[in-house]
């Protein structure tokens, strides 16, 4: 909510996005290695917001208030972490989580973090002939209505993909870095605005 | 039938272990008819909240702490309300233990 709010309020640098839209981030995936072999009934038992149903997945999930993320921890002692709005947030909770499992006794260190997928999201406010943006796009577009509401866009260049659908809302996925996200909806936006619907 | 040892803590449950404890060191009470005596609370509770006990409550709460291992349910809730068609209770601190029966009868 605090990112909505500024993007009303501070005026957006029309350099870096000429739409003048910036995509919110929704959710941070990234990964680390603990470096060390887990105990996961330990971490379970020991450990608070924690299950463990090897029955049905082979990790300990584990979820924490601040920031509002969850953790895959593996006996192997890697871990994924998703949920965060932020990428300095994914390593700030995936830190937390290291230390938990540190404090449980077991000789986590915390190598090689990499974030894996940025998911963002953006009203563009009008809305778009997605028939029309699928033909003459139709190397990047699938559009199968009967399927799935959205337009499906595979940028290449980044390497990006897009839903895109009808009301103007737009989910970009796929990037490692913001930036990205960023450059992907800065290159779809003129097309969005050559496809928008006219209203009757 | 296997049934949970879990109702032992309850109050009428810590009654009874309390009760054949001084019968046992008494001399009143052997140990292994003490443990039969048990196992048949065990057996009494299950099927009496499974066919004597009608009455609904719905608990709500926040929710402080969870856990799920060994498939037994843990849950801390704060300022939790209790309420069934009677009564609503208010607690400040309460833990839910939670097993699924189905996992008896396998």
């Amino acid at each position: 909510m605090a990112e909505a709010a500024l993007e009303g309020s501070e005026p957006v640098d029309l350099t870096k996005h000429p739409s003048g839209i910036i995509p919110t981030l929704q959710n941070i995936v990234s990964t680390v290695n603990l470096d060390c072999k887990l105990d996961l009934k330990a971490i379970a038992l020991q450990a608070r917001n924690a299950e463990y149903n090897p029955k049905r997945f082979a990790a300990v999930i584990m979820r924490i208030r601040e920031p509002k993320t969850t953790a895959l921890i593996f006996a192997s002692g890697k871990m994924v972490c998703t949920g965060a709005k932020s990428e300095q947030q994914s390593k700030l909770a995936a830190r937390k989580y290291a230390r938990i499992i540190q404090k449980l006794g077991f000789p986590a260190k915390f190598k090689d973090f990499k974030i894996q997928n940025i998911v963002a999201s953006c009203d563009v406010k009008f809305p778009i002939r997605l028939e029309g943006l699928a033909y003459s796009h139709g190397a990047f577009s699938s559009y199968e209505p009967e399927l799935f509401p959205g337009l499906i866009y595979r940028m290449r260049q980044p390497k990006i993909v897009l839903l895109i659908f009808v009301s103007g809302k737009i989910v970009l996925t796929g990037a490692k870095v913001r930036e990205e996200t960023y450059t992907a909806f800065e290159n779809i936006y003129p097309v969005l605005t050559e496809f928008r619907k006219v209203q009757q | 039938m296997a049934t949970f040892e879990l109702y032992r803590r309850s109050t009428i449950g810590m009654c009874l272990t309390e009760t054949l404890d001084e019968m046992v060191s008494s001399g009143t009470l052997s140990p292994e008819l003490a443990i039969q005596v048990l196992v048949q609370f065990d057996k009494s509770m299950t099927d009496a909240l499974e066919t004597q006990v009608k009455s609904k409550v719905t608990v709500k709460g926040h929710l402080h702490t969870y856990r799920f291992c060994d498939n037994v349910w843990t849950f801390i809730l704060t300022d939790a309300q209790f309420k069934n068609e009677e009564t609503t209770e208010q607690v400040g601190k309460v833990k839910i233990v939670a097993c699924d029966s189905k996992l008896l009868t396998q």
